[in-house]
């Protein structure tokens, strides 16, 4: 289906019956039928205008802050708290600007979010195809790794995972890929097996299609409505995983704007300067809320159950 | 019954042999000189004589996979190794702290039911009123906050603002109820945080479908008081798939008292990895990932066997 097909849909959905031709119900494509529903839940919405704001922001950092996150230190500044004049947001220890340490963090946080579900899922998702529609020794073997792979605990995993590699930005994001595609894996292969036997592959393999073309052209476009949403749950819960190694200490290195390392630096400053602690959290919160309702919104939205 | 719980119990083991190799060699693999760490030397002044003795003493010199077969053959006995930091058996020190982390994973676990159970009931039975929508919005923002921070952010208000609570610790349920409770009870939230989230929203639909069944329905249509429906019948097997959720929960548990115990100072195994991190005590994190994979492991065949227990569907089709 075209663009400028998909939108003459949605044109014809937002048309008030009554003129001549169009009285009939509009025909709808199932994607176009899954952005309609998305755009009738208000706080779908509400979630994905929140994460537009947020990647404008830390994307276009220096349009919005005149401080550099790492240089721009002055400790006759240090640990001015919000709203004091020149630092919206404050100083932290190193009399570096809070509001720009925000932005530039952000960019970390929300690129190891995406990172990590963007190969976790492309992993997964080819492995649970492959053995999804394969079947016999090829998903016994690539299932039962799943199957171990999801009995541990995650988080303790990647710990020691990123005990041996070492702490850096890539190495959590490495580490959390590792933990993270038997989701995918599962889910995928679960739907595959769903759509395997169904008529249009059947066609297609009658049609004489290569085995990879059915797979990726006749069946994951139609498993892609629940990778999109645990894809989407994905992006937040590594961003709060990935707090969770940088707080330990496990992540980027202090110097780094990013909002792991600003919560663990503000940690020596509970008592006196709260602010320091807050605000970073504040941001991660918003950040996976945002995402946590888009992937509600999503879910909504693909439910065939709510289907005309 | 028993063919099944042999038969979870043989599916476990290639599931340890797995992680433990995988540990074992993301360890070996691991830049850092053992020797040096051992000798708490890491200025390169290890001599040749002291360096042939200690790899003899620790095994060192074997190859890979004997040294492997070792540690799997010597996990068995009970036996993971002696610190590279302490020079105590890693064993010993993880279950003297181990009594701890179950203490305050358990106090989670049961926090967060006191939560979920009436709030997701609530929601199910007000189905689309303000209740429902205050629940699922409280649900979601409960799984959208760093779980460590809430754990902050109580600690700033309680302990240091307001001054009601002890900041760090730990005390024994001997030293009294009120003391050990207002020691526990900010880590357990923070900790209880994400899953009494999760939990609310799996009771809400768990319990929507039930609601919805012909059993239900003729529960009431025989004129049963409602409290009857709801409790007595509705709940027991709303709760069958909640269980479930709840064993996949115990690992997110686990993994979440590393970072809380290391906030609340908790003497628990979670800290001991943090501190074994920082000092690249590699036979101590290697045990403490190997004993809470273990724990996860067999707390999950427990509950596995109770829901066969509990749902005969359940035993009967795996036996099938």
């Amino acid at each position: 289906m075209s663009e400028e097909k998909k939108k003459e849909n949605l044109q014809q959905t937002n048309t008030p019956s009554g003129e001549i031709g169009i009285e009939a119900l509009p025909v709808t494509t199932y994607w176009a039928d899954v952005v309609r529903r998305f755009r009738k839940n208000k706080i779908a919405v509400v979630g994905l205008i929140m994460l537009t704001i947020i990647i404008v922001l830390c994307a276009g950092a220096p349009l919005f802050t005149d401080y550099d996150p790492i240089v721009d230190m002055n400790l006759l500044d240090k640990l001015q708290p919000p709203g004091s004049e020149g630092h919206m947001l404050g100083t932290d220890h190193l009399g570096r600007d809070i509001w720009s340490r925000l932005l530039y963090g952000g960019r970390t946080s929300v690129l190891t979010g995406l990172s990590v579900a963007l190969i976790t899922a492309v992993v997964g998702v080819v492995i649970g195809l492959f053995s999804g529609y394969f079947g016999g020794i090829v998903e016994m073997i690539l299932m039962r790794l799943t199957d171990i792979m999801m009995s541990f605990p995650f988080l303790i995993v990647a710990i020691a995972i990123m005990a041996a590699l070492g702490s850096s930005q890539r190495n959590i994001i490495l580490a959390l890929a590792i933990v993270g595609w038997p989701r995918f894996a599962r889910l995928t292969r679960g739907q595959v097996l769903a759509v395997k036997s169904s008529e249009y592959v059947e066609s297609a393999r009658v049609a004489g299609f290569g085995n990879l073309r059915i797979i990726f052209n006749h069946i994951l476009p139609n498993c892609m409505g629940p990778i999109i949403i645990q894809a989407t749950l994905a992006v937040g819960s590594a961003i709060l995983s990935a707090a969770s190694l940088t707080y330990l200490g496990l992540g980027a290195d202090a110097s780094a704007p990013d909002w792991g390392v600003m919560l663990s630096q503000g940690r020596n400053y509970l008592q006196s300067d709260a602010y320091l602690t807050i605000i970073p959290g504040l941001a991660i919160s918003i950040t996976v809320l945002a995402m946590n309702w888009i992937g509600d919104g999503l879910r909504d939205a693909f439910d065939p159950k709510m289907r005309k | 019954m028993w063919t099944y719980i042999l038969k979870r119990v043989l599916q476990a083991i290639p599931t340890l042999l797995v992680i433990s190799f995988l540990i074992f060699s993301l360890l070996y693999i691991t830049p850092g000189d053992p020797v040096e760490l051992i000798l708490g030397t890491e200025d390169g002044t290890v001599s040749e004589e002291q360096r042939v003795l200690v790899e003899q003493q620790w095994g060192l010199d074997k190859p890979f996979l004997v040294r492997y077969a070792d540690f799997v053959i010597n996990a068995c006995k009970g036996d993971l190794g002696t610190s590279y930091a302490t020079n105590q058996d890693v064993f010993d020190s993880i279950m003297v702290r181990m009594p701890a982390t179950f203490t305050l994973a358990g106090f989670s676990m049961l926090l967060a039911l006191l939560v979920s159970v009436p709030l997701g009931i609530l929601a199910a039975l007000k189905h689309n009123s303000i209740w429902d929508s205050l629940a699922t919005a409280l649900a979601t923002i409960g799984v959208s906050l760093p779980k460590f921070w809430f754990g902050l952010v109580l600690m700033i208000f309680f302990s240091l603002k307001l001054g009601w609570l002890p900041s760090t610790g730990s005390a024994d349920i001997s030293q009294g109820l009120g003391t050990f409770l207002s020691y526990i009870i900010m880590p357990a939230s923070s900790l209880a945080l994400g899953m009494a989230a999760t939990q609310t929203r799996m009771i809400r639909s768990s319990m929507l479908d039930v609601l919805n069944q012909d059993y239900v329905r003729y529960a009431r249509s025989k004129g049963l008081k409602e409290r009857v429906v709801i409790w007595g019948h509705a709940l027991k097997n709303a709760m069958i798939p909640v269980i479930t959720v709840i064993g996949g929960e115990i690992g997110g548990l686990l993994g979440g008292a590393v970072v809380t115990e290391s906030i609340f100072s908790w003497p628990g195994v979670g800290r001991l990895a943090v501190n074994s991190i920082s000092k690249r005590d590699y036979p101590m994190i290697q045990g403490i990932t190997l004993m809470l994979c273990i724990s996860y492991l067999v707390i999950n065949l427990l509950i596995d066997i109770i829901y066969a227990w509990v749902d005969p569907r359940i035993r009967l089709d795996k036996k099938a």
